[in-house]
């Protein structure tokens, strides 16, 4: 299904990676914009629940190592997918998919503590700041986990036969780049908050 | 009109990725389903047709309604609703889809590919603006158009000044379109990259494509501060967000900078292809080479960076404070410097050369001085103090129509009246389509030229009537007839192309003896694009087969 | 005299700016002619004919490049200047403790002006002394709106959250239209303003009688009917009449309504029929403006104009 093309090409780029990595380019211009807004409204608080007061740096801190080992065992899957190495490479994959579940586990009971304590969307500016750049960044660990699960499936059905996947690389791609912009976003909103 | 020379044989090149080449299916469904990234670059052409008519027709209303002082032709809410759409559906619904659809139709072509990167991706984008452009339209039935103008400013467009969904539509239908340029500008730059014919280097790609190239990247960077924006705006609106919304904290200005951010490359965005159009079509029918083809390249990457760094020319009257008016007074002047570069090696390529003025090269070179007046006026507004007084006048009006319709669809109308043939396989009339120029040139005139000394007076933009101060009645009647004329040269450009389709003359290979490897095939091309390709030794390999005399790749080009 | 005129009886502050168009224009002027001299010339002189039918390609020439590369820099540069200059008289700056002789506050549609020294409110029509500059502080009520009297000077908008300043200054004396020129909804199209500039003894005058207190109702006929429906209708919820029980803040002050130019910031002018038509119904007059229609009967439109138009 992923057969390349033989016919002759005159500059040989690796179409599918160089897709995808346009497409976090775009994505990474996407959260520019949000983590400016988190920026430019923190410390604007003057009433209300803010950064310092309401979020916990160490809590989340360890859900976090979680979501950045999982980019190591993606790439550990990768790796023993191209060596040939197909129940190794499926362990990782579902090791990856664990680590991030944890993660969005540990967020989601982040946020509904935050909101018991009445720190909403609608609550500030930071309720709202905050909510949308670490919510749009969940929403993409989502997706990302989807994606990981289908990959798993397929390999579960017998698929990747060839040790090398443009889906592997273009999902693993996409699952780097959502764990270390979330170490960015970690440093800004949580490590910030404790000065 | 000579067809293109035998050529030895070469393996037709540039496949893309595996996977199942589809064959297209005939009849309706065949369109539906198509995958060919010439028929989807059609139906960006059609939509964009389709709604360059809609929004034709709001210009016009808008324009009856300011023809006579405390006009009643429309209600206050009316004519706002309308105005917000005229714009928002120009820029993305006619300018950024007719240029995608020229970009999509025309890349493989002229590099020797058969298809995009990514043709069911590329289906992908159509479809997402065809959704997007009838999701904002449904908003005037859904309780109201949006109507807090086409960058919608904050807290105007939060609730509760804007109570109505009309914005809600606005940021949705908005958000969608900008998914489908995204992915179409992946699938450009990938193909672009990855997907030239042997021989094809970047210094040999035609201009059009270049430039087409520069605007993806353009996309790429622009289009997610948009999205960032809209999605902002959605979560004040819907779930009581407070980013612009300053009573409860939030920023006003936050808005029109993250806005511009986006909004300042989108207008090179939207005129970067055409400049591109431009300099496919002055040289073939000045029968020269482009003069200048590493400055012209070389001042799009100029005009490309130096548009990240302006946008806060459009707030230079809300209070930033003298420095940093400054600070972007100097980038909104320099960009002005690329832009000159390549007005004067367009002139150049025409000085020396042997002129048919087709239609085609009729409006490429009224663009030349319609453009020039648009970017001149731009200079004015760069020495700040004059934005002072004439920004948010007709003035500007007059500004933005210069340089969008006398510069992008100036531009788009000569590079229909070229590409056509290409694409249907026939000619469209000369005659009516130098008709089409002459009230175009005048009617456009007409509405825009006046439109400056209206704002001048002091008529400030988007008001749905005025009063009867002196002169204000008189311009703005001169300016709506010109508009009114403008609209008789669009109906018989729609006329022109319903008979050529039906019943123009054939158009061979090459009827215009041009040089680059569109040319090279029918008209319209088959599936795969090519049989065989021409050698490709430099930027023109169809002239160096016609002139194997005198060939470009002799002159180390 | 109601020009609305960016180039006519500049004051002073607009003076500059005028000056820096024409050095632009002038330049701009050039550059069109020798763009669309160019054109035209090249469109005559090399039009195709038989016996040119392969010109000589010309693929470039690097000086000619620098040329028009570095010649508009020049002009730029020289634009630059001019440009600052221009900046610097127009707008001129201001130390940040710096305090307002006057604060325009925007609403959605109407201004409203409060002259800090004297404690005078007033409403859409701004009386000036002529002669002295004046530092504005620019606010909003409600969305963005934009402060602009073309023969005075700079535009300002105003932003709420977001206070602005500027001068005014008007040199001589006069009628002096202006507008909002941010849109700000329905009815941005008739938010006008009146700038009225007198002699300063004539200003101080108008200033004193503003700040008279209506000293007694009207005693009898139409007008008193008038001043008493005002209380009982709620008009005081929403606008103020010194030294009644009126004191909303909502819309325009309506003490001196009288002897204002227009109505409804512009809208028409101020005589009792137009006062009469917009009470029967603002939303007729001005839709979608704040003022509902209040269902009055002809003889309550009568008795309140009468009483307003005493309002002098």
């Amino acid at each position: 299904m992923d057969a390349e093309s033989t016919v002759e090409r005159f500059v040989t780029v690796d179409t599918y990676q160089f897709a995808v990595t346009l497409f976090l380019i775009s994505e990474g211009a996407f959260f520019a914009f949000l983590i400016i807004a988190y920026v430019y409204f923190h410390g604007s608080m003057t009433s209300g629940p803010n950064a310092s007061s309401s979020l916990n740096p160490l809590k989340t801190g360890i859900y976090s190592v979680f979501l950045l080992a999982s980019s190591f065992t993606v790439s550990a899957a990768e790796r023993k997918l191209s060596s040939g190495r197909r129940r190794a490479f499926s362990g990782w994959l579902l090791t990856t998919i664990l680590l991030g579940a944890i993660f969005l586990v540990g967020q989601g009971r982040e946020y509904f503590n935050l909101y018991r304590a009445g720190v909403t969307v609608s609550r500030n500016v930071f309720g709202t700041s905050f909510f949308t750049l670490t919510g749009f960044h969940g929403l993409h660990v989502l997706l990302g986990l989807l994606a990981l699960c289908i990959l798993f499936a397929l390999a579960m059905r017998g698929d990747f036969q060839t040790g090398r996947s443009n889906a592997i690389r273009a999902v693993a791609l996409y699952w780097h780049f959502v764990d270390w912009i979330w170490v960015v976003i970690f440093f800004i909103v949580y490590v910030w908050a404790l000065f | 009109m000579s067809d293109v020379p035998y050529m030895p044989p070469m393996p037709a090149t540039a496949d893309h990725a595996g996977a199942t080449v589809e064959h297209e299916k005939a009849g309706l469904l065949g369109w539906l389903a198509t995958v060919d990234h010439k028929r989807i670059g059609i139906l960006y052409l059609l939509t964009s047709l389709v709604f360059f008519g809609v929004g034709g027709i709001e210009a016009l209303l808008m324009r009856i309604q300011l023809a006579r002082p405390n006009n009643s032709f429309l209600s206050p809410g009316e004519y706002n609703q309308i105005f917000t759409m005229h714009g928002t559906t120009m820029i993305f619904l006619v300018a950024m889809p007719a240029l995608t659809g020229m970009a999509n139709y025309l890349v493989p072509l002229m590099i020797g590919a058969k298809d995009v990167a990514f043709p069911r991706l590329n289906a992908f984008s159509f479809w997402l603006l065809a959704f997007g452009g009838l999701f904002l339209y449904f908003s005037f039935i859904a309780g109201g158009a949006p109507a807090a103008g086409w960058f919608s400013y904050a807290p105007l467009s939060e609730q509760p000044y804007s109570s109505t969904t009309g914005v809600d539509y606005y940021a949705i239908g908005l958000f969608v379109l900008g998914m489908g340029s995204i992915a179409a500008a992946i699938n450009l730059i990938v193909t672009i990259a990855g997907f030239r014919a042997v021989g094809l280097t970047i210094r040999r790609l035609p201009l059009f494509v270049w430039m087409v190239l520069v605007t993806q990247v353009l996309i790429l960077l622009a289009l997610p501060a948009l999205n960032a924006s809209l999605s902002m705006l959605l979560i004040d609106r819907l779930m009581n967000g407070h980013f612009f919304v300053s009573d409860s904290g939030g920023s006003a200005l936050l808005w029109q900078h993250f806005f511009w951010a986006f909004g300042h490359p989108e207008v090179y965005i939207v005129v970067l292809p055409a400049f591109g159009m431009i300099s496919e079509v002055i040289p073939v029918f000045s029968r020269k080479v482009i003069y200048g083809y590493e400055f012209v390249a070389a001042s799009t990457v100029a005009i490309a960076v130096l548009s990240f760094l302006v946008w806060a020319h459009h707030m230079f009257a809300v209070g930033l404070g003298h420095s940093i008016d400054v600070v972007f007074a100097i980038g909104s002047m320099l960009i002005a410097v690329p832009t000159g570069v390549k007005i004067f090696n367009w002139i150049a390529t025409m000085w020396g050369g042997s002129i048919r003025f087709t239609t085609s090269m009729l409006f490429a070179t009224g663009f030349l001085v319609m453009f020039t007046i648009g970017g001149l006026s731009g200079i004015s507004f760069a020495a700040f103090p004059i934005d002072w007084q004439v920004t948010d006048t007709y003035y500007l009006v007059a500004h933005l129509h210069y340089v969008l319709f006398g510069g992008t669809v100036f531009a788009i109308f000569a590079g229909v009246y070229y590409w056509f043939p290409k694409i249907s396989g026939r000619m469209l009339s000369e005659r009516l389509g130098k008709i089409h120029f002459w009230l175009m040139l005048v009617g456009f005139n007409m509405t825009f030229m006046v439109q400056h000394f209206m704002g001048l007076i002091g008529m400030p933009r988007r008001v749905f009537t005025y009063p009867d101060l002196p002169g204000w009645a008189a311009l703005n009647m001169t300016s709506t007839i010109g508009a009114v004329i403008m609209g008789i040269a669009v109906a018989i450009f729609l006329w022109n192309l319903i008979v050529s389709f039906v019943a123009g003359e054939p158009a061979g290979n090459n009827p215009w003896d041009a040089w680059t490897l569109e040319w090279a095939t029918t008209s319209p091309p088959p599936e795969h694009n090519f049989d065989l390709l021409p050698p490709i030794r430099s930027r023109r390999p169809l002239w160096d087969l016609a002139h194997p005399e005198d060939p470009d790749w002799k002159h180390g080009r | 005299m109601q020009t609305d005129s960016s180039l006519l009886r500049d004051s002073v502050l607009a003076q500059p700016i005028s000056h820096l168009f024409l050095i632009v224009g002038i330049v701009m002027a050039a550059i069109f002619l020798l763009v669309t001299v160019l054109v035209v010339y090249v469109s005559f002189r090399y039009r195709d004919r038989a016996a040119n039918q392969f010109p000589r390609q010309e693929f470039g020439r690097t000086s000619l490049e620098i040329l028009w590369t570095v010649g508009p820099v020049v002009i730029l540069v020289f634009i630059f200047a001019a440009t600052i200059r221009a900046m610097k008289e127009s707008d001129p700056e201001f130390s940040a403790n710096q305090q307002p002789n006057l604060v325009i506050v925007a609403h959605q549609w109407w201004w409203e002006a409060r002259y800090m020294d004297s404690g005078v409110t007033a409403a859409n029509e701004i009386h000036l002394p002529v002669g002295k500059r004046l530092f504005v502080r620019l606010e909003s009520a409600d969305v963005i709106h934009d402060w602009w009297v073309p023969q005075l000077g700079r535009k300002m908008d105003a932003v709420p959250g977001h206070p602005n300043f500027l001068w005014l200054e008007a040199d001589s004396p006069g009628f002096y239209p202006g507008t909002c020129a941010e849109y700000c909804g329905a009815e941005h199209a008739w938010m006008r303003i009146g700038v009225i500039a007198e002699a300063e003894p004539d200003f101080e005058h108008w200033a004193q009688r503003q700040l008279e207190v209506p000293s007694k109702l009207p005693s009898g006929g139409d007008a008193a009917q008038g001043a008493e429906l005002f209380q009982q209708l709620t008009c005081g919820n929403c606008h103020t009449i010194a030294g009644t029980s009126a004191q909303g803040k909502i819309g325009p002050d309506l003490t001196h309504i009288g002897g204002r130019l227009t109505l409804a910031a512009g809208r028409f002018q101020n005589t009792p029929t137009n006062l009469a038509l917009w009470l029967t119904d603002p939303q007729a007059v001005k839709p979608d403006s704040h003022m509902p229609n209040f269902q009055l009967t002809d003889p309550q439109v009568r008795q309140l104009t009468a009483y307003l138009e005493t309002l002098q």
